[in-house]
């Protein structure tokens, strides 16, 4: 409904997940929600739940190892959600660019909102990201988001939309 | 109409020897109708009965009991269990002793009303009363041993078309069931000492028998172990009933409870002690959780839903004398730490039937604190205690014998999961521990008034603190046991995964869903008896239930998700948690109810 | 008048609730979030796309608010104590059986923990009850607050239901139900928009029920209970930033051990 549009910027809910990142970025994302930034005062919480969450705020290259769960995730928060892609590993590969074992940036799998740069990125910068993120989630309709790759299916079993197997696992061969 | 009761079952028994499995059908529905029907009358009858049995009569009960003990004896000598052969030489003696003193001192003591011909009164006049007299709490443990124990006997069927054994072993096993229903029906009517002993000791009998019925090795232990606290419980009762003889004069309850002083409270001391035995009070659990070995039908009949239902009764039977006394004190307190220490053992179990069986011991221990307090509010509470615990629990252990005989299932640890499976045998389980906890069932009302009515009490028997306490922490210690198995029976996937149709057989369904009506209908009964407005918007919130099938269609809008795993694809379990004692304070609370066990006696008799 | 008490106690505890984060945040020297905050979240919540995992498990949800709606009802209709304090385990175990019901580790620890949380603090509150049916000779609330003088004849019970208030409204160090950093939310975890929103109004309600218990210390004097409530909430608060979270079991041991003890004490000492 119209009316409660409004109200999706006032409680952004974050999902912060690390797609393989060294740290850095982590630790600015917790000063961001620590007493000194205090992003609370938007209406952040961080959840840790993607069932609950609005934002997506995800942190390193994507290995090869975390990229299920990436889209796992992400296709658990329920629609509308923005993505952040916070630090330069994510949004490009950084450092670890053409690497065996990584996947150079989020956006292979999955739709990303708003790239925050920075190695690492400042606490500053996380808020700006988010504050951008808001307008977006504003915009967004309720339609279901799908990721790019590792995407299963989304079926009606009898009247019921299932969404059990929109992530899909790695097939071994894929490796 | 008594005789119905009791013959009937007897009649039932010798055809069901010689019937077909339709026919073993056909008449544990008959007994069960018939009973149900008898009982339910007799219970809304006014009028008190009493019987005098012939000499003759009483000459074949000795030698029956006689035999009884030597039969004891007997298997104490097969099974090379000393304890056996010493509790049944003690009671041989004592029994020999006390009908020794009995005739010689009451040569006169010769009744001849026959079976068949009743008085509505006692026999004053004869300055004895009779040997079987029913009264109120006779009729109201007549509804719960015909209505419930008929349904497991019928239940018991379809159970024993699933057991491998031979068929005459079969028709023996469902024979056995009938007779101890007409054993039961006699107990509780028993007024004479002598009589009750020789029921009690047919009861531990019925006990050792099914136990042992498997044959195997775990099976007979547990059934000699069953044996031999139980006759510790019947030589209680001798002792009891040859101090009874000696100062009081006599060998009937009603003429010993009206008599006074003298040794009076270490007869009735004593008695209760036996109830504490036959109730399982945590230093005897060990025979009622052995038990559980035995067929589930057993387990549900004897170990749980009539049989020791006769620890409560026979504290209530001499609840009007303890009531005041310290006994009376000493026996509440030991009900309600029996009440929180079985349920605290019972978190460390993981086979069902073994937490079913412990709680069925805390809860028995409950009434007997009820039933010990001695207030006819108390005592009215425990008999609806008792009541809507039959209900229940037979409800709890049929499912369970579903179980094991459908999903060869016996540990909680396997049942994971297991609403995907058979959803319909979970729901009566977890309906089983909803009506054993939460209201606006039966016996969740009764310990809500048990509460209020002990609160009440406070000021002039201050000990009761001790039975308060003890009631709402073990409340909550069982809330945390049913529920902690509901966790394994319930985890559920999404609900756009199909599953087989759960088909329970009809010899299994019919007998549940009788009892499903039972606690349902009771309960209701129960709270509209109570004329108690507040009580009755209690089951308000259970209206949503008419609602359910128009909101589960409304639910189909609603997108199916995986529940979360971090991420995985892989979904893991959460485990069972267990709490047990240390062997230290296992060894403290078995030593210390040992104690308290017999400081009963010690009390009866300074007191 | 009552029935537009009852009819606005989610919204009254969504402004308790709102209140208190801003109150924490000022104790850690934060400007926090807008008092309204939790109403803009509800707001929000209806506005998301709802998954769920199965009808039963969400609709459990539902009836978990709705049976705690009701209790909190009854306690301003000034019903018997015993009987809101058990219509409430009522509510619990509809939250707790909610929480077996997925086939989820989380879900089901935090179901586990809820269920311990049940058994440390239901005693506390049936004693508390029993203390004022000894001083006030009725069960029942509208009763009870036409008496005075609880606060100097339990004082004991009174510390006892101020150390289970932190377990009820999930507060450090017996925030164990919730502890996100642990088992991300415990039972509430695979609930999402719709019936999120239920389980978070249940929340509020929480702080209704328990406080309300903190009132009714006050007998007749509302002034006094006002106070009670301000002095308990502000103390919880100042609690909760100072300490970490206890284990499960430990907390439980402490409840047991100081907290039922105290109690016991109390009512021996009303008895004799």
């Amino acid at each position: 409904m119209k009316f409660f549009t409004a109200f999706r910027k006032k409680s952004p809910w974050i999902l912060h997940y690390n797609a393989g990142s060294c740290n850095g970025c982590d630790i600015e994302i917790l000063a961001a929600l620590g007493p000194k930034f205090d992003l609370e005062r938007f209406g952040v919480i961080n959840t840790g739940n993607p069932k609950q969450s609005d934002i997506f705020l995800v942190t390193g290259p994507v290995t090869y190892r975390s990229r299920e769960r990436l889209v796992e995730l992400y296709s658990q928060i329920p629609e509308p959600k923005v993505v952040i892609a916070v630090g330069s590993c994510t949004a490009t590969g950084g450092v670890f660019r053409g690497m065996y074992n990584v996947e150079d940036g989020i956006d292979q799998y999955i739709p990303v909102d708003v790239y925050v740069p920075g190695c690492a990125s400042t606490p500053q910068l996380i808020i700006d990201a988010i504050v951008k993120a808001l307008e977006i989630l504003e915009t967004k309709s309720k339609e279901i988001e799908k990721p790019f790759k590792l995407f299963g299916a989304i079926a009606m079993v009898g009247n019921k939309l299932s969404r059990l197997n929109m992530a899909t696992r790695v097939k071994h061969d894929e490796i | 109409m008594l005789l119905t009761l009791i013959l009937l079952p007897i009649a039932t028994a010798f055809l069901t020897l010689f019937s077909s499995k339709r026919m073993q059908y056909f008449l544990s529905g008959a007994v069960l109708a018939i009973g149900s029907y008898q009982s339910i009358v007799l219970f809304t009858s006014a009028e008190n009965m009493s019987f005098h049995l012939s000499s003759l009569f009483n000459t074949v009960i000795i030698a029956a009991d006689i035999i009884l003990l030597l039969y004891f004896l007997y298997q104490g000598t097969k099974h090379n269990s000393s304890k056996v052969i010493v509790l049944a030489v003690v009671q041989l003696v004592l029994f020999l002793y006390i009908e020794h003193a009995a005739s010689s001192g009451h040569s006169a003591q010769v009744v001849v009303d026959g079976l068949s011909k009743y008085t509505m009164e006692y026999d004053i006049s004869s300055g004895h009363s009779a040997e079987i007299v029913v009264d109120g709490l006779s009729k109201f443990m007549f509804l719960i041993i015909n209505i419930v124990g008929g349904i497991i006997v019928l239940y018991s069927v379809r159970y024993m078309e699933d057991e491998e054994a031979t068929l005459r072993k079969k028709q023996l096993f469902i024979a056995g069931m009938f007779l101890f229903l007409s054993v039961m029906n006699a107990i509780v009517c028993a007024n004479s000492l002598m009589l009750f002993f020789f029921l009690f000791e047919m009861t531990t009998l019925a006990s050792y028998q099914l136990i042992a019925f498997r044959n195997d090795e775990l099976s007979r232990t547990n059934a000699l172990r069953a044996l031999w606290m139980n006759q510790i419980g019947g030589a209680v009762i001798l002792a009891g009933a040859l101090i009874a003889l000696r100062s009081a004069n006599t060998l009937m309850f009603d003429t010993l409870l009206q008599h006074s002083g003298g040794m009076l409270l270490l007869a009735l001391a004593l008695l209760s002690m036996s109830a504490l035995v036959k109730g399982a009070s945590v230093p005897f659990d060990s025979w009622l959780l052995g038990a559980m070995v035995a067929p589930t039908p057993v387990s549900a009949m004897l170990h749980s839903a009539t049989m020791v239902k006769i620890a409560p009764y026979l504290i209530l039977k001499l609840a009007p004398v303890l009531g005041t006394t310290l006994l009376g004190g000493v026996l509440s307190i030991i009900g309600a730490l029996v009440f929180v220490a079985a349920s605290y053992l019972a978190l460390s179990r993981s086979v069902f039937k073994e937490i079913l069986g412990y709680s069925t011991v805390a809860l028995l221990g409950l009434m007997m604190a009820l039933a010990a307090i001695g207030t006819k509010e108390t005592m009215m509470l425990a008999m609806v205690l008792m009541l809507f615990h039959a209900l229940s629990k037979a409800l709890l252990f049929l499912a369970a014998g579903v179980l094991e005989k459908q999903y060869h299932l016996k540990s909680i640890e396997e049942m994971s999961a297991l609403v995907h499976r058979a959803p319909k045998t979970v729901g009566y389980i977890v309906l089983g521990f909803v009506s054993l906890t939460l209201p606006p069932f039966g016996l969740f009302v009764g310990k809500l008034f048990a509460i209020t009515s002990v609160a009440s009490l406070l000021r002039e028997r201050p000990l009761l603190v001790i039975v308060l306490v003890s009631m709402v922490v073990g409340s909550a210690l069982l809330v945390l046991l049913y529920f902690k198995v509901s966790s394994a029976l319930l985890s559920n996937p999404s609900d756009t995964l199909s599953a087989e149709r759960e088909r329970i057989p009809y010899g299994y369904n019919i007998p549940l869903i009788f009892l499903t009506l039972l606690i349902v209908g009771s309960g209701a009964g129960f709270i509209i008896i109570q004329h108690n407005v507040l009580l009755a918007l209690l089951a308000v919130p259970l209206t949503f239930v008419f609602v359910l099938p128009r909101v589960m269609r409304g639910m189909e809008r609603y997108d199916r998700t995986d529940p979360y795993h971090c991420g995985e694809k892989e979904p893991f379990d959460a485990a069972l948690v267990y709490f047990e004692p240390s062997v230290r304070v296992k060894r403290m609370i078995y030593w210390s109810f040992t104690l308290l066990f017999v400081s009963v006696a010690v009390i009866g008799g300074l007191s | 008048m009552i029935w537009v008490w009852i009819a606005l106690a989610p919204i009254l505890g969504g402004l308790v609730y709102g209140g208190e984060r801003v109150l924490r945040a000022r104790m850690q020297r934060r400007q926090g979030p807008p008092v309204l905050q939790p109403f803009y979240d509800m707001f929000k919540l209806l506005d998301k796309r709802t998954l769920i995992v199965h009808a039963p498990h969400a609709l459990l949800g539902v009836a978990h608010f709705f049976v705690l709606w009701f209790t909190v009802a009854a306690i301003f209709l000034g019903w018997n104590l015993l009987y809101i304090v058990f219509l409430h385990l009522f509510a619990q175990m509809l939250l707790i059986l909610a929480g077996y019901s997925v086939r989820s580790a989380y879900s089901h620890l935090g179901a586990n923990r809820e269920l311990l949380m049940l058994i440390a603090y239901e005693p506390i509150l049936i004693l508390v009850a029993v203390g004022f049916y000894l001083q006030s000779g009725s069960f029942d609330i509208a009763q009870i607050v036409r008496g005075g003088g609880y606060l100097v004849q339990m004082p004991l019970l009174f510390v006892a239901l101020a150390m289970i208030v932190p377990i009820k409204v999930k507060k450090s160090p017996f925030d164990v139900g919730e502890a996100h950093q642990e088992i991300v939310g415990g039972v509430e975890i695979e609930y999402s928009g719709l019936f999120y929103e239920f389980l978070y109004m249940s929340r509020f309600l929480e702080y209704i029920f328990i406080y309300s218990f903190v009132f009714i210390f006050a007998g007749v004097s509302y002034g006094l209970g006002a106070a009670l409530v301000a002095g308990v909430f502000l103390l919880v608060n100042l609690v909760d930033n100072a300490t970490a979270r206890v284990r499960t079991m430990h907390m439980v041991k402490i409840i047991y051990a100081v907290a039922l003890s105290l109690s016991i004490v109390n009512i021996m000492w009303i008895v004799l």
